[in-house]
């Protein structure tokens, strides 16, 4: 669009016409969903995701500093903004939502609920995955842990410690669970 | 921006031919790519090849002494292969400084060479570990030395269509000194300060060999000849350790930014050296 509007600006005959980008076929699984998309390949994988409607996936810096677009992909925790749609294709994806349903929470989210972990709640989705990983990884993490773990999430809201406690509480909860069904 | 066509292959083979005779950019874990796309109007090029599928560019392993790092090893598998942990732990101790876990589950170590950055963390301890760049194209193969690969600020001797297969370097020995500093403004997410690296050979309390290097303070991560030959082949004490200190600093040319002054980054590139080789050859500083 650029490109054209730019030419009508300043009359160049030169500049080519505009060619939308050529869409290639994505298909992937969000949540265990399977999914058939199409875009341009330089379309990020957020924005991919998005535009699909996986809105709990958050845009909030596009350059991989913030986190709030955190994903699994395959089960490690990423940013979605730092890969190209068209990279995860045959790929499995987990947002958020995939991790627990409002009907049946996950542990971890029912902690941040708990301890107030929330406050505008626009880096909780990438949070709460990067804590799935954490968790996955390090059952039961030292507090230090916990904040290596989430080095890579901003929040701006919460001073962090509300989140790193409820995280604490939620391994404590998660490794009980397992004792108990051993 | 200017769309681009995109092939993810799965073999060396069938990459090096998708690129040929086309301008082409390579794409692995994304996390310089994508944040640099935002700001390309045109393109970062014709063909963009994913490399996530070659099989061939993936691994960490050692044979005859040499640790082969494969071109899509993460920062994230340096913190958790077996071969790094026991032979190069100064790859791990980079490592668990470099960015955020997010990030280092992509991130590539072959990635943050080609960036040519001057503050790529892990660029110092590949120097002083004294590593080679293995570098593929339809042309053929050539290997080239780090400090030889890394020409400028933002700048490398990578050639168009040419792509880094793997970097290897002599393993230390298991014996080895080492020490690591990453100088940031925060404990992660943060672009280094002052970043310095120092491995040491040792036999006998002599250092046999030593590998010693900067990064952040000059146009690209450097390695300090000087230093390094001040402590080869003698038992360091602290006034050796200082005068490779010296050296250090010597070679240093920092600028003023946003996160340091230069005069600040100069003092450090003598201070931290002298403390990490003091560290590394239990040396007791009463001065620091």
């Amino acid at each position: 669009m650029a490109t054209a509007s730019k030419s009508k600006r300043t009359g160049k005959s030169s500049t080519p016409a505009y060619v939308p980008p050529k869409k290639l076929p994505i298909s992937f699984s969000v949540n265990g969903q399977e999914v058939n998309a199409e875009a341009p390949a330089h379309t990020s994988l957020l924005y991919l995701l998005r535009d699909l409607g996986f809105t709990e996936v958050k845009n909030g810096c596009e350059a991989g500093d913030c986190g709030a677009c955190t994903i699994l992909l395959d089960g490690l925790a990423m940013n979605a903004c730092c890969a190209l749609g068209v990279q995860a294709q045959g790929r499995e994806i987990t947002t958020v939502k995939g991790i627990g349903t409002v009907d049946n929470l996950h542990p971890i989210q029912v902690k941040f609920i708990e301890y107030g972990a929330i406050q505008c709640g626009f880096c909780t989705p990438g949070m709460i995955v990067a804590a799935k990983e954490l968790l996955d990884l390090t059952p039961n993490p030292s507090r230090h842990e916990i904040k290596a773990g989430i080095a890579g999430n901003l929040c701006r809201c919460t001073g962090y410690v509300k989140i790193i406690d409820a995280i604490e509480a939620a391994a404590e909860e998660l490794s009980s669970k397992k004792g108990k069904g051993k | 921006m200017r769309g681009f066509d995109f092939v993810a292959p799965t073999t060396l083979a069938a990459t090096l031919k998708a690129a040929k005779g086309r301008s082409t950019k390579f794409i692995a874990g994304g996390t310089n790519f994508l944040p640099d796309l935002r700001h390309q109007h045109d393109g970062p090029a014709k063909l963009v090849i994913d490399l996530m599928r070659v099989s061939a560019l993936q691994g960490i392993s050692s044979s005859k002494g040499q640790i082969k790092l494969g071109a899509l090893a993460t920062m994230t598998d340096l913190l958790t292969n077996k071969i790094i942990l026991r032979e190069a732990p100064i790859l791990a101790a980079m490592s668990e400084k470099f960015a955020g876990p997010i990030i280092r589950n992509r991130a590539t170590v072959a990635g943050n060479i080609i960036d040519g950055g001057p503050a790529a963390d892990a660029v110092p301890p590949l120097l002083a570990l004294k590593t080679k760049v293995r570098l593929a194209s339809e042309k053929g193969r050539r290997t080239v030395d780090l400090d030889k690969f890394l020409t400028g600020y933002r700048q490398t001797a990578i050639r168009s269509n040419e792509l880094v297969t793997a970097v290897t370097f002599p393993s230390p020995g298991r014996n080895h000194k080492w020490g690591y500093y990453k100088l940031a403004r925060r404990n992660a997410m943060a672009i280094t300060v002052v970043g310095v690296a120092v491995v040491l050979k040792v036999r006998r309390k002599k250092v046999e060999e030593a590998g010693i290097s900067l990064g952040s303070v000059t146009a690209a991560p450097i390695r300090c000849y000087e230093a390094e030959k001040i402590l080869e082949g003698n038992v360091v004490d602290l006034e050796l350790a200082q005068k490779a200190a010296e050296a250090c600093a010597a070679v240093a040319a920092p600028i003023d930014d946003i996160r340091a002054s230069a005069e600040y980054r100069k003092l450090m590139c003598e201070v931290l050296p002298r403390r990490l080789i003091c560290q590394a050859l239990d040396i007791s500083q009463d001065n620091d």
